[in-house]
This record gives structure tokens, C-alpha cells and sequence, in this order.
């Protein structure tokens, strides 16, 4: 086994999340999209916000720090 | 749609070497690159995901944050509410008007936090130098920053405003036309100086009424600040149609 459940699959990540969603193939890929929506959701909401300080991307005023 | 092609691929090479059939395991060398090249294949779809947030979504949200508290100033002041005599600071002071930058007003509220720049607005600076507000009619540094890009990016195009290009500052009750008359297209982000009552890196020596722009260059990064200074050339009555200054006619 490796750190991971998908570790020792032969089709990675991705493949594994695919083989482990319920239905035919149209199910899994609406189940997928919904998926991929919420991780977006997630990243925009929560993610980036908490991460934009902490870059030096966007400081505009002059200070003494 | 991975597992498909290996498939595929699978049939037409196996054909000759083995049966279809067998799925042959990978080794645990080819098992780790393909795990780490899955994480980097993940990581970059993250960063350029936090490119389409930094550059649009972000842009967004302060578009419509701003547009909500610049309804609300326009608001109280059509109904009589706020003023020089109640100065309500929290929901901004009044409007920026710099036509060589933008056709659109900026809203100016108190202080350069993220906090309170991320909403799409100018702020004055409350620190380390402390802004002379237009309306104290007292001589002094009216100092602004805002973003360049993102959340509302409103100071965007600073690099367009050029000497003799008209900044005005609208209040409830005065519109303040200020001249354009020293830019600084790179200082140190360290250079408060620029901020002082006489900023005398603009090349003025005596006490007077300044207006200072400040925000971050070069584009899409913080390295340097861009400033742009200004001097105020006349005071106007706003009247009952609130008709702007002849500059932005």
C-alpha cells in the first residue's frame, strides 16, 4: 500500500475518484462536474482569500514595514 | 477518459507481446512519477485557477461591494444625511473623478487596509502619514492609495494620467478640481516621503493643498509604487443638479 488509496492503482488519482462513482457513465460525469464546482467553490471562497495576503502580489501602499 | 486510452494503447502494442486481457501492474518507480505528475498536473490547474480569481473574480466582487456602499453615500446625501457637519467616514467621504484614468468614479473611504481597498475603492491613509482631508480646508497632503489590479482595480491606468490632467474630488457640497503637475513612475515601497504634507519629491517647497495618488507598478506585481501628485486649483459649489466641473463635461 502506499500513502495514498489511489497509490497503487494503475490509473492514478483521478481514475480512482472515476471508478469509485456510482452509476453509467452519465451519472459519474454529472457527479464529476458537481464536483469540480464545488472544489472551485471552495477554492474561491475560501482558499485564495486566505492566500492573497500572503502573496507579495498585490500591496499598493507605501509603508514603513 | 485515462483509463479508456490505456486501454486502447494496451490493444494495439499487446497484441503482439501478450494477451489483451492482462493488466500488467506498474512498478513502483513508474507508480511515483505517475503519482507526482498527477500533483503537478493538480497544482497547476490551482494556480492558474488563482489567475482567473486574482485577475476577474476578485474584480467582481469589489465592483459590486463598491457599486452597493457608493449607492448608499449617493444615498444619504440626496436625503440630507452625512455632511461636513456629520462627516460619516464609514461609508466613504465622497467621489474621485480622474477622466485621463477611468470614465468611471472611485468611491474614497478612510484607511488603505486590504480590507478596506478589496471593496473597490480608493482609500485615504490614516497611517504612517496621516491624510489632510479636502474638507478641513487646511493646507496639507490628501494621500490615496488603491489597487492596480484586481478587486476593482481602480487605479489601473494611472500610468495614462499625464501633467495638467484634472484629478476632482466630489464632496456632498464641493467639488475640489485638482491639477496634475509631478509624477513618480517607480519609487520604493518603503518611500513615505511621498505622502507628506509638502511632498517635496513632487518639487514643491511651501505648504499647500495636494492630492496624492499612490498604487503599486509595474502591472500585476508590487515591487515599485507608481505616484502622481496634484495640486488644487479652484473649489466649486456643488448646485442642485449636482452639474460636474466644465474638466468633466
Amino acid at each position: 500500500m502506499g500513502l495514498v488509496p489511489w497509490y497503487d492503482g494503475r490509473d492514478g488519482m483521478y481514475g480512482w475518484i472515476w471508478r469509485h462513482l456510482p452509476g453509467n457513465t452519465w451519472v459519474k460525469a454529472v457527479i464529476s462536474l458537481a464536483l469540480v464546482v464545488a472544489v472551485v467553490y471552495v477554492l474561491f471562497q475560501y482558499v485564495f482569500p486566505w492566500a492573497e495576503p500572503l502573496l507579495p502580489f498585490n500591496d499598493v501602499t507605501v509603508d514603513n514595514q | 477518459m485515462a483509463a479508456t486510452t490505456d486501454t486502447e494503447h494496451e490493444e494495439h502494442t499487446g497484441t503482439a507481446s501478450r494477451p489483451p486481457a492482462v493488466r500488467r501492474r506498474p512498478g513502483p518507480i513508474a507508480r511515483a512519477v505517475s503519482f507526482f505528475g498527477e500533483l503537478l498536473i493538480t497544482a497547476g490547474l490551482v494556480l492558474g485557477l488563482f489567475v482567473v480569481y486574482s485577475l476577474w473574480w476578485t474584480n467582481v466582487v469589489a465592483d459590486r461591494a463598491a457599486g452597493r456602499q457608493a449607492d448608499q453615500v449617493r444615498d444619504d446625501w440626496a436625503h440630507g444625511r452625512g455632511g461636513p457637519g456629520a462627516l460619516d467616514t464609514k461609508n466613504g467621504i465622497g467621489f474621485l473623478h480622474v477622466p485621463a484614468m477611468s470614465g468611471s468614479e472611485v468611491l474614497v473611504e478612510k484607511g488603505t487596509s486590504n480590507k478596506i481597498l478589496n471593496d473597490g475603492v480608493a482609500g485615504y491613509y490614516t497611517d504612517p502619514v496621516k491624510a489632510t482631508l479636502p474638507m478641513s480646508g487646511k493646507p496639507g497632503n490628501f494621500s490615496l492609495a488603491a489597487h492596480r489590479d484586481g478587486h476593482g482595480a481602480k487605479f489601473h491606468n494611472i500610468d495614462k494620467i499625464e501633467k495638467g490632467d484634472p484629478i476632482i474630488f466630489e464632496t456632498k457640497d464641493k467639488w475640489y478640481v485638482y491639477k496634475t503637475y509631478a509624477i513618480l513612475p517607480e519609487t520604493s515601497k518603503f518611500n513615505v516621503k511621498v505622502l507628506s504634507n509638502v511632498p517635496k519629491e513632487s518639487g514643491r517647497k511651501k505648504p499647500g493643498h495636494y492630492i496624492t495618488l499612490t498604487t503599486c507598478t509595474p502591472v500585476y506585481t508590487s515591487t515599485y509604487r507608481y505616484v502622481v501628485w496634484g495640486e488644487l486649483e479652484r473649489v466649486e459649489k456643488v448646485d442642485e443638479n449636482r452639474t460636474p466641473p466644465k474638466e468633466l463635461g
